[in-house]
């Protein structure tokens, strides 16, 4: 019976998770055409721009009847935007002449997923496990160092820390390259080649990692000290159980319950969090792409980005909501 | 007090116990000096208001002081061990296999994450070294004891009521046979009908398992149907003790026999609480001589200057300039 | 949280004022970023004063990316500009930025989550639709798609108060777009202080109900927009730099992300010019990490938390 009802309310609450998802997805795109429309000039010569050298006007009398550009604005142009924007079609890039915004995002992701996916999991090891401590151990030497250098870290914009790390290791001690995804003299051996490109990596992957983990030790410790102010830690202690016991058979659990969800809404970011770092490794990235469209003003390819950024965010919303659900009974 | 076996070691023994919380420059005095004896199945009620120390006597004996706290004074014997209570390590072992707590409010004492049939088995794998199985066997037994049927024991605490939470907690309490049970306040959050029914319970299975109860309440009408004992808690100190029966048909002490008068009773007319006059105690500045002086109706000179002792009277104990103990000289002891 | 709204009488809210003033200047914390923070602003307030006029490459007095000397304390950019006059005179950028974008949200938030929890129904609903999609999407992300957009708009030029129309553009943005957290809070807040029975006798004495949010509800929020505030702050000041970083900012009034993005672009870090992006960044290190403070001593001093064992 409870059953039933906790699983009907369960998918009651997904539903409306999913509802929502793609509410914002829409805005999201909507946000994108009406940008689109401000700016000032013709949107069938922005979209014909990087398509070829030259245009003549019946090409771009074509083009405005194929993109639906003579009719009228509400509802049909939005509709058919957010038509194509949803299967991908998201124009031509101003930059990059005569390649599509779609190819040109796929081809950069993988670099992008390759060095947050990296840092992401240093900093959940690392700074999940020394936030529940300093939690644990509220006041002492660990919680204090942990705490400064986690608030330090967390105030400090990760691109400046990956300007200092270039300055140390690259620049002064000549240990790392500093600077894009391979060296240019690496040899074509696979073996050679990825060393090389995990050599490159370093630097990059230290300064997003820094940047989390500072977050994560902030949530991770308050989740813990939350906890430990519960009364069924007192239930806990009345039960005769050790401190270890105490920490890793009520206190964890219950403390990664926001860390979780923290860790969840996170992986929207693996694509916009390292923008500025990538920029400053001159890493070939979607953040790279970013800069690079927008010292261009290359507006498709910058509209691309924000779609897929929209897109990683709202799953990763959908996602924690599906590991709260799972991890809380309360919510189930 | 009719004791047949008077050379008989209690099962727990409270000598001048006092427990200061904070700094060690400026501490408070949360209790100061209190004794007591309880003796096997035994049920004891600490009636006071908050602030009167009845929590902190208890949660000394359970080994659960907080961490500001600090014994200052006095010991606590059990089955003739002397106690560690201010050793949070060294209680471990005497935690809930010889005491253990029902809490109030068992909504936020039972962990939400866990399914209420593991929080019961846990402490019989960890301190009885029962496997998973047995332990979980253990459990749905203690839950059909407390009158929960087996099938509820894989819901999680969200999905119980006020009344069966308490009740999970009462089977919780049970899993390592204790000898002494402490009730925190264990029926407050409950409606009247709930009350009554963990009321019963709690006598019921203190009979069949000559288990000693420890009740801290602030109600003196839960007394009555549940304890044999009643113990009146002041700013810290013990001033009346006595049986139930005793306590109700004769209080000596007037914050005792104000209490009483402040229960509600339907019979004579009397529906609304009547409040004690007066601000409950001041724990930081203790009023000098008899702490309840400044709210007393009966108020000596020598209240303000003097403690009164805690001495025998009667089949009781009573701390009171009113009623000056019967058989030894009067000590009296300077604050 | 709720127990904190109390409705003082005029003489009992001065003491309850000064209770917590005394119990937030003990925290070790918020005494550091106090400081801190009134240095930078001590800073911002009088550039001209401390370092003399804004140095430009025509201006500029000293040799390229020169390291740090007697005259030049904190070194020279790739133009031979004083780093020190630069930083100086970044603070007073970068503090106007995030100080405006946080009113802004401050403002925005608070309408948005007092009218959505006052008035409720269709009201609420609505409103919270918005707000949702704002605490979705980060700010970071909705500013770096429409800065670019609204600056090739309404151009970088001109000037309102002695600042280019760039820099406000980046503060309304800003503002605009890192409110949704306040709303929540505020929204709240709003539905717990509503049903107290103040609130019903101003309902009484006929009060509207703007001078009811004014004068009844909003005095009671103020711990809690105080302590987001600050917050926002150090958020803000994060986002100005990296959008400024990447080259939304303003080269002729430079904040410290400007700064950054120029040191960048002159390669400072792989010629080892370590005051030049060295000097910004701790800069807007510390003012964040003061606002971080700040923000956390004011939540700790509202709510208060007991530690259950040892």
């Amino acid at each position: 019976m409870a059953g039933q009802a906790s699983r009907n309310f369960m998918s009651r609450r997904l539903g409306l998770a999913l509802i929502r998802a793609i509410v914002t997805l829409l805005i999201v795109a909507t946000l994108n055409f009406i940008l689109f429309r401000v700016i000032p000039g013709d949107p069938a010569n922005m979209l014909l721009a990087g398509a070829r050298s030259s245009v003549t006007a019946e090409q771009i009398e074509a083009q405005r009847q194929n993109w639906g550009l003579d009719r009228p604005l509400f509802p049909d142009q939005v509709v058919d935007y957010l038509w194509a924007s949803l299967h991908g079609d998201l124009g031509y890039s101003f930059k990059f002449r005569g390649r599509q915004v779609a190819d040109l995002i796929f081809e950069r992701l993988p670099a992008t997923i390759a060095l947050v996916g990296l840092a992401q999991i240093i900093a959940i090891l690392g700074g999940v496990m020394l936030g529940l401590y300093a939690g644990w151990r509220r006041g002492g030497a660990i919680d204090n160092i942990a705490t400064v250098s986690s608030l330090a870290l967390y105030s400090t914009p990760a691109f400046w820390l990956a300007m200092l790390l270039i300055v140390t290791f690259s620049t002064v001690s000549g240990w790392l390259p500093g600077y894009g995804a391979y060296s240019p003299s690496a040899s074509i051996a696979s073996v050679d080649r990825l060393l090389d490109y995990l050599k490159h990596l370093a630097l990059p992957v230290a300064a997003v990692a820094l940047g989390l983990i500072g977050q994560y030790v902030v949530v991770a410790r308050a989740a813990m000290s939350e906890v430990v102010t519960e009364d069924y830690m007192v239930t806990a202690r009345a039960k005769g159980l050790t401190h270890r016991q105490m920490l890793m058979h009520h206190a964890c659990r219950n403390a990664m319950l926001p860390v979780v969800t923290l860790i969840t809404l996170n992986l929207g970011y693996v694509v916009a969090g390292a923008i500025t770092v990538e920029a400053v490794f001159a890493w070939p990235g979607i953040g790279g792409l970013t800069v690079e469209a927008l010292n261009a003003r290359d507006y498709p390819v910058l509209q691309g980005i924000f779609l897929l950024l929209g897109a990683s965010i709202v799953a990763a919303n959908l996602l924690a909501d599906l590991a709260y659900g799972i991890l809380d009974p309360r919510v189930r | 007090m009719t004791n047949s076996f008077p050379d008989k070691e209690p099962l727990l023994r409270v000598d001048g116990l006092s427990v200061d919380y904070g700094l060690k420059g400026d501490p408070l005095r949360a209790i100061d000096g209190v004794s007591f004896e309880l003796r096997t199945g035994e049920a004891v009620a600490l009636v006071g208001e908050s602030g009167s120390g009845k929590t902190t006597t208890a949660m000394a004996i359970a080994g659960l002081l907080s961490p500001n706290a600090r014994v200052s004074g006095g010991q606590v014997h059990y089955r003739g061990q002397r106690l560690p209570i201010d050793d949070d390590a060294a209680m471990r072992p005497h935690r809930w296999s010889e005491t253990s707590v029902v809490f109030q409010g068992a909504m936020n004492a039972l962990n939400p994450v866990h399914r209420i049939t593991k929080q019961i088995a846990e402490p019989c794998i960890l301190k009885l070294g029962m496997t998973r199985g047995e332990a979980t066997a253990r459990a749905i037994e203690l839950l059909e004891l407390v009158g929960i049927p087996a099938d509820r024991g894989v819901a999680y605490p969200h999905e119980l009521s006020g009344g069966m939470r308490q009740r999970v907690m009462i089977a919780m309490a049970l899993a390592c046979r204790p000898s002494i049970i402490v009730g925190d306040e264990p029926t407050t959050a409950l409606d009247v009908i709930t009350q009554a029914q963990i009321l019963k319970l709690l006598r019921d299975l203190r009979s069949q398992l000559n288990l000693a109860l420890i009740l801290i309440t602030h109600d003196l009408s839960v007394v009555a149907e549940s304890c044999d004992r009643v113990m009146i808690m002041y700013s810290g100190r013990v001033v009346e003790d006595g049986t139930v029966a005793e306590i109700f048909a004769e209080p000596k002490h007037p914050y005792t026999k104000l209490l009483i008068a402040s229960i509600p009773n339907p019979a004579n007319g009397k529906k609304m609480i009547r409040p004690i006059p007066g601000d409950p105690p001041n724990l930081v500045n203790r009023p000098s001589g008899c702490a309840f002086h400044p709210r007393c109706p009966s108020t000596m000179s020598v209240c303000t200057t003097e403690v009164p002792r805690l001495g025998r009277f009667g089949h009781g104990r009573v701390a009171c300039h009113l009623h000056p103990p019967l058989q030894e000289n009067m000590v009296t002891v300077h604050a | 949280m709720t127990e904190n709204i109390v409705k003082y009488p005029p003489r009992g809210r001065t003491r309850a004022v000064k209770r917590f003033l005394g119990q937030f200047l003990r925290d070790r914390g918020a005494q550091v970023g106090l400081v801190c923070l009134v240095f930078f602003l001590i800073v911002a307030a009088m550039p001209n004063m401390l370092v003399g006029p804004l140095q430009t490459a025509i201006n500029a007095t000293g040799d390229f990316l020169a390291p740090p000397s007697g005259q030049h304390l904190l070194g020279t950019d790739e133009v031979g500009r004083d780093v020190l006059n630069l930083i100086v005179h970044g603070a007073r950028i970068s503090l106007t930025i995030a100080l405006l974008a946080t009113v802004i949200s401050l403002v925005v938030g608070s309408t948005v989550g007092m009218a959505s929890g006052y008035f409720g129904g269709w009201v609420d609903t609505w409103l919270m639709r918005i707000t949702d999609f704002f605490f979705v999407m980060p700010s970071f992300v909705l500013a770096l798609i429409i800065t670019p957009v609204v600056l090739e708009v309404m151009g970088r030029s001109g000037y309102i108060l002695g600042f280019r129309l760039s820099l406000f553009v980046i503060i309304t943005v800003i503002g605009m777009t890192s409110w949704s957290f306040v709303a929540r809070i505020v929204r709240s807040q709003t539905l717990s202080i509503k049903e107290r029975t103040f609130i019903d006798r101003a309902r009484v004495v006929g009060s509207s109900n703007l001078s009811i949010m004014v004068r009844h509800i909003l005095p009671n929020l103020v711990p809690q927009i105080a302590a987001n505030g600050a917050l926002v702050v150090a958020g803000a000041i994060y986002i100005e730099t990296s959008l400024s970083f990447l080259g939304l900012g303003d080269p002729l009034q430079p904040s410290w992300g400007t700064l950054l993005s120029l040191a960048q672009r002159a390669g400072a870090a792989s010629a080892g010019a370590w005051w030049y992006l060295g000097a910004p960044g701790v800069c807007a290190l510390m003012v964040s990490l003061s606002f971080v403070l700040i923000g956390n001593a004011l939540d700790d001093t509202f709510n208060p938390r007991r530690r259950a064992i040892p």
